[in-house]
């Protein structure tokens, strides 16, 4: 735990990087102004970084700025919404499989190992088109664009059996301690058991884990709009990046373009992964002491 | 029996694999038919029902469709594809194997040379400056998505040392210039370095944590005991029992590297299978697709079946 009292230098930016991030998804309005259309964008298209546009514009002209701070949202959103589908799924699974054990374990993790190698990008990469089919180009499904909702269900769905492959084991070492076992001899019930004594053994290693499942969720989001099943009127990262494609930017060497975007995804994935390993970390110095 | 076993598993897996290659393309709302025309006008109630009984679309989706779907399946039947018309899916995917293949095996050759030589390297002196220089570079490379950095490739090598051309292999064959293989290998290396680099990371990163690891186990402090030197130590007994782990990263990141060569091939034009997989989905070709989809789902299995084979070979631990 005193790594969390003393954070490092890295663990500083990271967390002020995130806390950033986090105001840029929530407040974007509050920090550049109302999200730049074809419209009323303010800029001469594909300008480099000048004073009245500090990271450039793109080709009709909008901030880069503006757009990367609306884009956080979109983004995270997706990515949050999808980890949480796969920390429930992840852990309800885990701990069930690891509690009971026999048979319902065997086949729990027998459909885990079907989706640990079922390609989560592939999976989406078929359904979003037919999510569009389905909902129309213009549709909403639950107040979302066929294509984000495919993205949160794809990704959920098919990054749960990680996580539930770590509580099980986690489970199983647990559910024979002594501290369950003298709860099991009062005659507490199954569901107090999990809920309250296996459960939150689980907190940290659940929380680490999930920091790991935002980050692949980052990254499919990005992929899948790069390739064209963003939304064009809620752009993400990735779907800057393919804007940039489309218009050549990396060919004609509109570096700021390319570069901002990209840019933001690595260094929000890279303090991602510092905070896991702190987690990570916390949880290492927690078994310690109880040993 | 541990061969029977994973035979099994990945038997069972192609198969629940292969239905939902079903459910997702049949059972989908909208008309199978509509989707088999495409937005054709002037079709007439006749023609549909020709097409209907063509597909075998005038029968129960179940058990009539679906075993027929398995049996064209079995014989590598995919239908045609909607975007090339006449042409079948096999034509229309035959030719893209080769380029992916190419790609994604070459840089993963580099990706797992490097990789591994970097991460014993590193974490062989944990701290030192090659240690620390090594790990930031291999988890930037990691936290990147391999389309950015293709495309930042693209800027410093092609846009502003023009040492690369910006076009990848997309004219192959139309454009002159190309044919020669010098033409092809200069126009390859961006995009096989994009893969490189970025699997490098995580192959480094992995192998660095697993050095550190075994390094703690008393027979190293035992050979050092011994007075073997240093880099026998790294060779003989570290980097051999560092390599379960890598073996399992790479069956299981094939799903990532997939969708990395997919971008990657977008960025670069390069005519393989994830470039058509892109123009399939935005021409909303099914059928392609499809195949595609079971391609890919297909050979990750396949990819992890070996890995896990290959670990009983190189841990007899596991197969006890």
């Amino acid at each position: 735990m005193s790594r969390f009292m003393q954070p490092s230098l890295g663990q500083l930016a990271s967390g002020l990087l995130l806390v950033l991030v986090g105001l840029a998804a929530l407040v974007p309005d509050l920090l550049v102004g109302p999200i730049e259309t074809i419209v009323t964008a303010t800029g001469i298209p594909m300008s480099p970084p000048s004073a009245d546009h500090w990271l450039g514009t793109d080709e009709v002209g909008r901030d880069i700025l503006n757009l990367t701070v609306h884009s956080a949202r979109i983004t995270m959103l997706v990515a949050l919404l999808a980890s949480a589908l796969s920390m429930v799924l992840g852990t309800a699974v885990g701990v069930v499989a690891g509690y009971a054990r026999g048979a319902a374990d065997m086949l729990m993790m027998r459909v885990a190992d079907f989706f640990l190698v079922m390609p989560a990008f592939i999976l989406a990469l078929v359904l979003a088109p037919l999510a569009i089919e389905i909902g129309g180009e213009q549709g909403t499904i639950l107040g979302f664009r066929p294509t984000l909702l495919v993205t949160v269900v794809v990704i959920g769905v098919t990054s749960w059996a990680g996580t539930a492959r770590i509580v099980r084991s986690q489970t199983l070492s647990l559910r024979t301690r002594p501290f369950v076992d003298r709860a099991r001899v009062i005659g507490a019930s199954h569901k107090r058991i999990i809920f309250l004594h296996i459960l939150p053994n689980l907190v940290s290693l659940i929380i680490a884990n999930t920091i790991l499942t935002i980050v692949a969720a980052i990254w499919i989001e990005s992929a899948l709009s790069f390739i064209g099943l963003g939304d064009p009127f809620q752009p993400s990262w990735g779907t800057m990046l393919f804007n940039a494609q489309q218009a050549g930017a990396a060919g004609v060497g509109a570096w700021w373009y390319v570069f901002t975007p990209g840019l933001t995804i690595v260094l929000v994935v890279v303090s991602l992964y510092s905070l896991s390993h702190s987690v990570a970390l916390g949880l290492g110095s927690q078994r310690r002491r109880a040993a | 029996m541990l061969i029977v076993r994973k035979l099994a598993g990945a038997g069972l897996t192609i198969f629940v694999i292969v239905m939902l290659g079903f459910f997702i393309f049949r059972a989908m709302p909208g008309d199978p038919e509509r989707m088999l025309i495409g937005s054709a006008k002037g079709v007439t109630p006749e023609m549909l029902t020709q097409i209907r009984a063509r597909w075998g679309l005038d029968r129960p989706l179940f058990p009539d469709q679906f075993i027929s779907y398995l049996l064209s399946v079995a014989r590598g039947d995919f239908g045609y594809s909607f975007k090339f018309r006449g042409a079948t899916v096999l034509d229309v995917i035959g030719p893209r194997v080769m380029p992916t293949l190419l790609l994604v095996g070459i840089a993963q050759v580099i990706a797992i040379a490097a990789g591994l030589w970097i991460g014993a390297c590193a974490g062989w002196r944990p701290g030192s400056v090659f240690d620390r220089l090594g790990s930031s570079l291999a988890l930037g490379a990691y936290g990147m998505p391999t389309f950015w950095l293709g495309m930042v490739l693209l800027i410093v090598f092609a846009s502003w040392l023009r040492w690369f051309p910006v076009t990848g292999l997309a004219n192959f064959g139309n454009d002159d210039s190309i044919g020669e293989w010098s033409e092809i290998i200069r126009r390859s290396v961006l995009p096989i370095a994009t893969v490189a680099i970025a699997q490098t990371g995580q192959y480094a990163l992995l192998m660095r944590a697993a050095v550190v690891e075994v390094s703690k186990e008393d027979f190293v402090t035992t050979a050092r005991a011994k007075g073997i030197g240093s880099n026998a130590v790294l060779r003989r007994h570290l980097v051999p029992n560092a390599r379960l782990p890598i073996v399992t990263l790479i069956s299981l990141n094939l799903g990532f590297i997939v969708a990395g060569a997919v971008t990657v091939e977008a960025v670069f034009s390069w005519p393989g299978l994830g470039l058509l997989t892109v123009e399939a989905m935005r021409a909303r070709d099914y059928p392609v697709l499809q195949a595609l989809f079971m391609i890919f789902a297909v050979s990750t299995v396949l990819v992890n079946m070996v890995a896990d084979l290959l670990y009983t070979q190189l841990d007899p631990r596991v197969s006890r």
